[in-house]
């Protein structure tokens, strides 16, 4: 890999944008030190610039910066500002601009130069004056967003999942069908003939479906020659997106998934069992031989599925089933309790039409732009909205298909349906048209909801999340669909509508309350598993390693190691601590057997890693903590995943590590390399380790402006190789992992491990501050500055008293986006 | 993700789900109906097999003489096809022989167009081993991987399978058409889905088109109140929505049908009571998708082997396969029988005269049947002794150009030999064997 083209790449697609002034770069995402900051340098009386700044600035900034800071194209395209103080910047000035020859510009000239930008543009106070800060701009649905809206919206009238039928028996006091666990319901059954339910021989929960029972049956009771199973339950999707299954059996079996969950169920024939609806794999005829089912389906991550699982052997020699799966980012695997659950689930509508994807250049995903292929796939997604809604219209409206006048009650179903939609109540006009006007024009009721579907899906008021307030549409609406945009990235709730018609959004408690409620929530977790997925880099990588090298690492491997991070951080995350710093200092990682074999903890101590540990511990069952020493392992900064992630398929990569540290967990802003260059190995001494490596390869001036900084945090991770295994060698060659790195304020620190960055970051307000940042862009999607100059500063403060609770954090952010005048108030109480 | 991609998998993800499937704006000009000045339409020939279950009365339908050169003899239950009588051709003699695993129905139905062995499986029949599904493709399907593989000959859905109160079940008695080897195709009995993959994009180019204007000045409304920053945002928005408009109004003139499609009801209720509504709604349909060249192939499948449809409409309460097991000598079972069997004569007469006033595109003066080759079929020669011999092929129209008027008698040759006159008549004269190759020794059937 090239080293200048994965910095383009990662440039894109950064959590931060790289704002640069003067090789560093200054800006909200990468917030200087507290003691630096702008607020407490802001004068209170009005300050004369001398004349001598403003002409160093023309002299020797003016080319590449612009006149007044804006940045010049093809030189330095980003604007200048930020929230250094005038000491910090001086300090900057002096030691690197000009670029080229940063002795030009020392001493006292730094200062007058600092002190001239300061005033004119740089300042958040600046900004504010000049009307240069950014502003709350108006956002379309992103795609997740619009997915979710459409999903909640028509799962708002989608009637809660009835309890699984089978024959509860009221004496029976263990019945499991009365409590929920992980894995589906299972139902074995002897057959008879056409009845292959005919006799319920067992009940249990089965956690994976995989079984081969030969020649036998499950269980005893159950002759050889012919029974049933049934499954039941749900399937969780933690991610959005394409879902595989296959089924291998020589048998027959149905495979339900996402259908309507009315409870009822039919006898379990050869015909359909749950009558009427479609089977996603009809594999019910066998053929004498083993098969594989295949099938593939679009989910919704956030949501469960109803799903459930026919099986029948009739007169067939042998029998067996095992089902597989493979997930987004994941490998195939026998379906089990990790994603399976006894608990009912009602069908939730998934909008597949594919969309183009939202703007990130900002680093973030933002509905600022629009365009020919979004504003049609908005098109066909209406359109597929309304037929999902004409179809199952008895049900969603709630009335019985044999109803014969409906007109009042589809008036009623399309109010409501556009309450929601928009977020507010009707205006009289729009009342008018969706009962009356639509109705009338139609040829029949059906017609008329269809058009208002999709009137009601293309109209701005669903389409824009932040749309000036129509007259009469009371605050609490407004504020409702920010907090829920803000947590969920989907519409309001009926207990947040509830609050909001009457009147219960008023109070920075009531919000507040509000806001903490919503946390409790599926669409929460699943909206900060994505922020991780931003902030960790997680999207879209590729992880494959050098096969002759780790054979063991395959893609099993790699989805093992993406559910033992994913878990982590949910842990840790949704504790009663939430703690920010144990994400970076915990001592554990969540293996099962198969990453304990690559990843021991003995290993680590060993000098012959390659040797089996000895151990009488016994084998775990699942992804269970295992704790490492403390000085090697230290939170997501050793986690395999991200290891294996920011390395080469056959070595460790310290600059893409280095770059990640200095960028998403130390906060500070990276402007792209100055020149391409490109690493290729073969072009080093084969004894070289790779440290010595990137050493020489970074060694020019240019590069080491920000190689000084990136470097040693990449090389602290050296002992770990291309998969994030320990290592205490590399090329034949002691790994040295020690050097000096420069802080933000100036500071040397000696880092030698993930440990030291960890301890460093967690009580810097730089990394601090990146992490409010980041989260806010993530769940607000726009810039914090635009709800107040001091809101980062705010938050972050909060966050330290808070004892850097993330549930708070976020709950805090997402109060604050709600703009509320009196939260504001609140919150620039505690200004620093 | 480009946009070309986009459009290209979304459309074929449509015709592969049948939702939407005429593309809603842009015309594919490949896939439309080809043009009618070209020399492919002079050559066009259609196949369309409708089936109907549980055996035939012989007594009923065959005529008292065979010959290739007596004038065929319309018998009771084929009056409704009379008129016709100059453009059919009556098969006796050619029987199902294929036996091994599964029920004679089973058999019946899944090797009627297959003419190969069911697979061993888990499905018991009334008597018999268990079974699976047939082990081969079927005439339909085989004749249309034929048109599809020239390109004077493909279509946009190269077949398309109707189905008519089919009950909603997978199982050999329900399918006879099949894609291969254990991939039975399931017929679409619902005339508002067929509607919709046949004309879907049509139709919500018209729902789009009803409701831009309230889009339009919902915009407006929106706009009003913006700074002129994120006005240009809605601004841009409403140049969509009028390119969008445009596009529509482009595309109306474009995709402009030979044939308009027909008024169907989409929600009429797939009830047994409304069969002989949906039974037209098909045919309308179907004739349709012929007539703008959508496909060349299709079937209409009426329930299913050992169906059990209450005809009630004909004042017949019985169940179908129940009346069909009773002996001849129960009159009133026999003539209920009669009347089932002549009320599906009258369903296929409809299709037939549908097809006869519909003038066949660029050719003067001809009609679509004369390039279309009907084939009624039944599972079983006859109900009470569910016999696979003697099963009423009843031919009608010229697109095959075997000689008409007249009924043979094979007496007892394997209804293989008769797909592979048929391959052959279509135009795949390569095919050496259909089916179960053992039958197919003696080569097509002489039908010229």
């Amino acid at each position: 890999m090239h080293y200048t083209n994965a910095n383009k790449q990662r440039g894109k697609t950064q959590l931060i944008r790289l704002f640069s002034f003067l090789m560093l770069i200054l800006l909200w995402a990468a917030p200087a030190p507290a003691s630096l900051l702008a607020a407490d340098a802001i004068p209170e009386t009005p300050v004369v610039l001398n004349d001598s700044g403003a002409s160093i600035y023309k002299e020797k900034c003016a080319n590449c910066h612009g006149s007044d800071g804006q940045g010049v194209d093809a030189e330095y395209d980003e604007p200048l500002f930020g929230d250094r103080s005038i000491k910090a910047l001086t300090r900057l000035i002096r030691r690197t601009m000009p670029e080229d020859e940063p002795e030009n510009c020392v001493g006292e000239e730094a200062h007058q130069v600092a002190e001239y930008i300061f005033h004119e543009f740089y300042s958040i106070k600046a900004r504010m004056k000049k009307g240069l800060n950014p502003r709350i701009e108006l956002s379309r649905l992103t795609v997740p967003q619009y997915r979710n809206a459409v999903a909640d919206l028509i799962g708002h009238f989608t009637p809660p999942a009835g309890k699984l039928s089978g024959k509860k028996k009221s004496d029976d006091k263990t019945a499991s069908s009365d409590s929920i666990e992980a894995g589906l319901q299972a139902r074995y059954f002897q057959s008879k003939g056409m009845s292959k339910a005919n006799k319920l021989h067992l009940e249990r929960n089965d956690r994976y479906i995989d079984f081969d029972f030969g020649e036998g049956s499950p269980t005893e009771a159950i002759t050889a020659d012919q029974f049933s199973i049934t499954w039941d339950g749900s399937l969780k999707a933690e991610e959005t997106g394409y879902y595989e299954f296959r089924i291998h059996t020589q048998n027959g079996i149905r495979l339900y998934l996402n259908s309507e969950n009315t409870g009822k169920r039919g006898k379990l024939r050869d015909d359909s069992s749950l009558a009427g609806q479609a089977a996603l794999i009809d594999g019910w005829v066998s053929s004498g031989k083993m098969r594989k089912h295949s099938a593939r389906v679009f989910l919704l991550g956030g949501h469960r599925y109803p799903l459930r699982l026919e099986f029948f052997k009739y007169k067939e020699k042998t029998a067996s089933i095992k089902m597989e799966w493979k997930r987004p980012h994941g490998a195939w695997s026998v379906f089990d309790h990790h994603f399976s659950s006894t608990a009912p689930a009602s069908r939730t509508f998934v909008v597949e039409t594919p969309f183009p994807a939202d703007d990130r250049s900002l680093g973030y995903e933002r509905g600022n732009a629009i365009s020919q292929e979004w504003h049609s796939a908005t098109t066909h997604a209406a359109l597929a909205s309304a037929v999902e809604i004409i179809n199952r219209l008895p049900l969603l409206a709630g009335y019985r298909k044999d109803t014969t006048e409906t007109k009042d009650l589809l008036k009623d179903f399309v109010i409501r349906f556009a309450t929601l939609a928009f977020r507010r109540p009707l205006t009289r006009d729009e009342d008018q048209m969706y009962r009356e006007s639509l109705f009338s024009k139609a040829a029949n009721p059906e017609a008329a909801v269809r058009w208002a579907v999709l009137l009601i899906l293309k109209s701005p008021s669903f389409l824009y999340t932040n749309l000036p307030a129509t007259e009469d549409t009371p605050n609490d609406f407004v504020i409702a669909a920010k907090l829920s945009f803000a947590l969920w990235d989907s519409i309001p709730d009926q207990t947040l509508i509830n609050a909001a018609r009457n009147g219960k959004l008023t109070t920075s408690e009531q919000i507040t309350s509000q806001a903490h409620r919503m946390m409790n929530n599926p669409r929460t977790r699943t909206k900060l598993q994505r922020f991780f997925n931003h902030w960790l880099e997680l999207e879209e990588r590729d992880l494959a390693k050098d096969k002759d090298m780790f054979p063991e690492y395959d893609e099993t491997t790699i989805s093992d190691l993406r559910y033992s991070l994913n878990l982590f951080l949910e842990q840790t995350v949704w504790s009663e601590e939430s703690d920010y710093r144990q994400l970076l200092l915990a001592d554990h990682l969540l293996l099962n057997e198969s990453l304990l074999d690559l990843y021991h903890p003995d290993d680590e101590n060993s000098e012959h890693p390659k040797s089996k540990p000895e151990s009488d511990a016994p084998p775990i069952a699942d992804f269970e903590p295992v704790v490492f020493s403390p000085e090697r392992r230290a939170g997501v900064l050793t986690h395999p995943y991200l290891l294996s992630a920011f390395a080469y398929h056959n070595n460790s990569s310290p600059i893409h590590r280095g770059v990640f540290l200095t960028r998403n967990i130390m906060g500070r802003g990276l402007r792209p390399p100055p020149k391409a260059v490109a690493f290729k190995n073969e072009e080093f001494a084969p004894d070289f380790t790779m440290r010595e490596k990137i050493t020489k390869l970074t060694r020019d001036t240019t590069c080491m402006a920000c190689h000084s900084f990136i470097n040693p945090l990449g090389f602290a991770l050296e002992n770990f190789d291309a998969v994030g295994r320990w290592r205490t060698r590399d090329n034949n060659k002691p790994v040295n992992s020690l050097s000096e790195y420069i802080t933000e304020s100036g500071d040397t620190l000696e880092v030698q491990s993930a440990r030291d960055i960890a301890d460093f970051a967690v009580s810097n307000e730089s990394a601090h501050k990146a992490f409010v940042t980041q989260m806010f862009h993530h769940l607000v999607m726009q810039s914090p500055y635009a709800y107040g100059p001091y809101s980062v500063d705010q938050l972050r403060k909060k966050f330290a008293e808070n004892n850097f609770n993330i549930q708070s954090l976020v709950s805090d952010i997402a109060v604050l986006a709600t703009g509320h005048r009196q939260t504001e108030l609140t919150l620039s109480e505690s200004k620093p | 993700m480009t946009l070309s991609h986009y459009n290209r998998r979304d459309f074929l993800r449509e015709l592969g789900i049948g939702a939407a499937a005429l593309p809603f704006l842009a015309g594919l000009p490949s896939l439309r109906a080809a043009n009618s000045s070209n020399t492919a339409a002079l050559s066009r020939k259609r196949l369309v097999i409708m089936f109907s279950p549980n055996g035939t009365l012989p007594k009923e339908l065959w005529p008292n003489q065979f010959g290739a050169d007596i004038p065929l003899e319309i018998k009771s239950i084929l009056r409704p096809l009379d008129p016709y009588r100059e453009q059919m051709l009556l098969l006796k003699g050619v029987n199902n022989k294929i036996r091994g695993d599964g029920d004679g129905h089973m058999r019946g139905m899944s090797c009627l167009l297959t003419a190969t062995e069911l697979n061993p499986g888990n499905i018991q029949g009334g008597s018999d081993t268990p079974a699976g599904w047939a082990s081969g493709l079927s005439i339909d399907q085989q004749i249309r991987n034929f048109f599809q593989s020239r390109k004077e000959t493909r279509t946009r859905f190269g077949s398309l399978e109707f189905g008519v109160a089919v009950p909603n079940r997978a199982d050999p008695w329900t399918r006879m058409c099949y894609a291969g080897d254990d991939k039975p195709i399931a017929p679409l009995d619902n005339p508002g889905q067929m509607f919709q993959k046949l004309y879907g994009g049509a139709q919500d180019r018209e729902s789009i088109a009803g409701i831009l204007d309230y889009v339009r000045e919902d915009l407006r409304r929106a706009t009003r109140k913006l700074s002129s920053e994120d006005r240009a945002l809605l601004e841009e928005h409403m140049q969509l929505v009028r390119k969008l408009e445009q596009d529509i109004e482009a595309a109306r003139n474009q995709n402009e049908l030979t044939h308009p499609e027909p008024e169907v009801d989409p929600d009429i209720e797939l009830v047994n009571d409304n069969t002989p509504a949906i039974s037209r709604m098909q045919i309308d349909l179907l004739v349709n998708a012929l007539a703008n060249d959508m496909t060349r192939v299709a079937s209409l499948q009426y329930m299913r082997s050992v169906g059990q449809a209450r005809m009630r409409w004909l004042d017949v309460q019985e169940g179908h396969h129940s009346l069909s097991h009773e002996p001849d000598k129960n009159l009133k079972a026999y003539e209920k029988l009669k009347r089932i069997n002549l009320w599906f004569a009258g369903e296929l007469a409809y299709l037939v005269k549908r097809l006869a006033d519909t003038p066949e595109p660029g050719r003067v003066g001809g009609n679509m049947l004369d390039h279309t080759q009907i084939i009624w079929v039944n599972e079983l020669g006859k109900g009470n002794s569910h016999t696979l011999s003697n099963i009423p092929f009843v031919l009608i129209g010229g697109g095959a150009g075997f000689k008409t008027n007249r009924a043979l008698d094979f007496k007892g040759v394997p209804h293989n030999r008769l797909w592979l006159s048929l391959a052959h008549a279509m135009g795949d004269e390569k095919l050496q064997s259909f089916g179960t190759e053992k039958f197919s020794v003696d080569g097509p059937l002489d039908l010229s």
